[in-house]
Parts: C-alpha cells; structure tokens; sequence
C-alpha cells in the first residue's frame, strides 16, 4: 500500500492531503498531488478577494458578468444560490460588504474536488483538509493491522482546543466547522449585518463538502433555528453539532 | 477572544490548520521543513496487505458519530483525553527519544518563526517559539503563539486522522515544528 501525505500552503492556509493507493505511487503518484495542488493554486487565483485580478475580485466590482465567467465560477455561483435557498438566507455571499464573496462555501467545494481528482486517479484512500473543511474517501488504511478503517475526524472544542469534543467517522463524505474563533469574527449574519451569534462552533457533516461548509456558516447565524433547515430533503442524511455561545452546552442532529 | 479575533482578522493570510499534521501516532511523512513553498511530502511503502475499498462512486455520506462521554454536556470543560491516548502515547516510546528538538528558522512575510519542542519519552513535554517575529504584528505574535504551543501539545492527546476546526496556526510555525517533529523522531 502506497502512502502519501502532502501539506502545501495556499488560500493564506494550509492544504493537507492524506492518501493511500495499492495501484497509485511512486512518481505517479507525485504526479497526480502535483495536479492537485495547480488546481487548488488555480482555486485561488479564480476566487480570491485578496486578488484584484480574480473572477470574484472582478465580479464585486462589477467588471464581469457571472456569464462571461469560467465553469468553475459559474458553478460556484449556482452553488452559492442553492445555499442561500436552502439556508433561507442565513448563508448569503451576496450579503457580504464589497459584493459576493463565496469563500464561505469554496473551501468545502474545492476540498471536495482535490479528494476527487485523487479518486479519478485511482487513489482509493483520501483524507483532504483544507483547514478545518474536509472530504474524505474511501477511509484510510490502518498498516498496523492491515485493513481499511474509516476515518476518524475530531471536532475541536472551540473553548480549548486541546481537547476534542465529538469524533466522527467518516468512510465518504464531507465534515466542516465554522466558528468565531476560526479567523476572527469574520462570519456577520446577512439580515442584521452584525457578528453571527448563533452558536460558537458549527459542524455539518454530509455528502457535499461545498453544502457542508455553507450550512456550517448558516448554523452560526440562524443558531437552533437552522434545526428546521435540516428537515428539508436536499440536507438527508446531514448531521449537525453546534456549540452554544454561553452555556457549556451543544446540540446536534 | 473577541480581542484576539479582532486582530487576526486583519491578517488573514497567515492563519490555518494544522492539528492534524502531528496527530499522535501518525505522523508518517516526516518533513525537513526547511522550505516555504511545499513542504511534507513523504512515500511509504507497506506490504500488509489490504482491502480495496470502494469506489467513492456514492455521494452518500458514510458516517458514524462517535461521542465521547464529556462531548454534549461538557463541551467547556476540561480534561476529556480520547480513550486511545495512552496506548498513542506507549507506541511513540519505541520510537522517539528524550530532549529538546529545534526546528529551522522559517520566513513567513511578517518576520521570522523558530520552533523548539521538549520531548520526554516519547511524548512532547514543551513548544516554545525561540524566534517569532516582532514589529508591527507583535499583538498577534504575543496572543498566537502561546496558542500555537497548546495546540502542538494537544494534537497528540487524540487518536484521530485529522481535525474540523480551523486554527490560529500560522504557516511558520508548522514548518518548523515539522522539522522539529522528524529530528525527534516523531
């Protein structure tokens, strides 16, 4: 069984990449993370509202048309509108100051293609962590014991990160957690313009990393209240854990 | 906190995740670290056989929820370790050896970044910055870096693969903790 494991900084963070192939290695292998890390180079390049020559960047201000965008722009897009409907608008790009900003979503969105490429490639093991959003596939291939496990994913606790709080496991899908300790209070509720209050710490997990991370921003601001989101049929088979602001209490589903 | 968020959020290139690179007893591609632009990249070859697992063809999330004891009720509370810590811990023993262990001085853009790690038995004991940069970042250096280190020696105390939530840690500090982990043989 081939082994590779491959951190490369890119979007101001770090990408870590864990996978294992029985048909995949050697230079082959480096081969398909060296794809990997152009396409999350290219991520950036197209998405980044620290680039004012991004597709994002020139969106906000109003120099192209979502039309005259790549796929990958326009897919993201749409992505971001079936979000903001699901969430019933407490995930909103379109809200943010200076125009739309997807970058609540374009983590979990491009996490989700890495782990793909990787899979299309013939990686059957694939761990993808794109600080804090991850897709996973396949599970991992525990060498001690020689079988395949799923793999075991920890959520931080947002007041000690010493400690981890919930451990899912997780053999395909999509986990990510939002928080006001993430980066900052970077996450503002899209109807009042203020700091999100709804929780301390968002995790959804699910099938689709770019739902997964979108959701996780929209429990941060619509708090208990996005329990009803959850119900829809879109979000089946999503779970949630939160962790409440005050109270040394969290909620799940 | 919301002082600490206040200021990272006016810098947010240098903030990201990395629990997961030094997770107890995983640490399988140890780096040199001594680069900025990609670092840790390692291949291993293990002939334990093994099960091909299933094309990821369904996008139905397979998953199980584990929660520990304290999890719902304590999520403030301290001293939950994962069950699996002291059998993490016995393994890496065999292996690692005692001392102190520093990294490469890294360059970030905002100064210069220096990890030194304290290993007893096996287990880190201690993670100090010998270098962290100065200047006009030192509110954010002085508030990150004792978060950094608590991190360094958390990461160890779960058995997990990797870790949802993201991290105050900054590109420098991981690198150089990296090449502080290899030579401790971690």
């Amino acid at each position: 069984m081939n082994h590779l494991r491959r951190q490369f900084p890119v979007w101001g963070t770090i990408v870590d990449v864990d996978c294992y192939s029985q048909s995949v290695g050697g230079a082959e292998l480096d081969r398909v993370m060296e794809l990997v890390i152009a396409f999350c180079e290219d991520v950036d390049r197209d998405f980044s509202t620290y680039k004012s020559d991004s597709w994002v960047s020139r969106l906000r201000r109003g120099a192209v048309a979502i039309e005259d965008c790549p796929d990958d722009v326009r897919q993201v897009w749409d992505l971001s509108l079936r979000a903001k409907w699901l969430s019933d608008g407490a995930f909103d790009p379109w809200a943010v100051e200076g125009g739309f900003d997807p970058s609540g979503l374009v983590k979990g969105w491009a996490a989700d293609k890495c782990a793909d490429m990787l899979v299309a490639a013939g990686v059957a093991h694939v761990q993808v962590n794109a600080a804090g959003d991850l897709a996973l596939r396949g599970g991992w291939f525990d060498s001690s014991v020689g079988e395949v496990k799923p793999w075991s994913i920890g959520v931080v606790n947002p007041d000690d990160r010493n400690e981890v709080v919930k451990v899912y496991e997780i053999t395909d899908g999509a986990i990510a957690t939002s928080g006001t300790y993430e980066r900052g209070a970077h996450i503002s509720d899209p109807h009042s313009g203020m700091i999100a209050i709804g929780a301390k710490s968002a995790t959804v997990v699910g099938a689709e990393g770019w739902l997964c991370d979108a959701m996780a921003t929209a429990v941060m601001v619509a708090g208990d209240d996005a329990a009803k989101f959850f119900g829809q049929s879109e979000l089946a088979g999503y779970q949630v854990f939160a962790v409440n602001r005050h109270e040394q209490t969290a909620w799940e589903i | 906190m919301g002082g600490l968020g206040a200021v990272l959020a006016i810098t947010p290139p240098q903030l990201g995740s990395s629990e997961l690179n030094i997770a107890g007893g995983s640490v399988i591609g140890s780096s040199t670290g001594t680069s900025t632009t990609a670092s840790a990249s390692s291949t291993s070859n293990t002939t334990a056989a093994t099960t091909s697992a299933k094309p990821v063809a369904t996008k139905k999330a397979t998953t199980k929820a584990t929660t520990k004891a304290t999890a719902k009720a304590d999520a403030g509370a301290t001293a939950s370790a994962a069950p699996t810590a002291a059998a993490t811990t016995a393994a890496a023993v065999a292996t690692a050896k005692s001392g102190t262990f520093t990294g490469p001085a890294i360059f970030v853009n905002y100064g210069t970044v220096q990890v030194k790690i304290t290993v007893t038995n096996g287990k880190i004991t201690d993670a100090v910055a010998v270098q962290a940069p100065s200047g006009r970042n030192d509110r954010w250096t002085n508030m990150a870096l004792p978060i950094l280190k608590k991190q360094t020696l958390a990461a160890q105390s779960a058995n997990i693969q990797g870790a949802s939530g993201a991290s105050y840690t900054s590109y420098g500090w991981y690198t150089s903790l990296q090449g502080a982990l290899a030579q401790a043989g971690l």
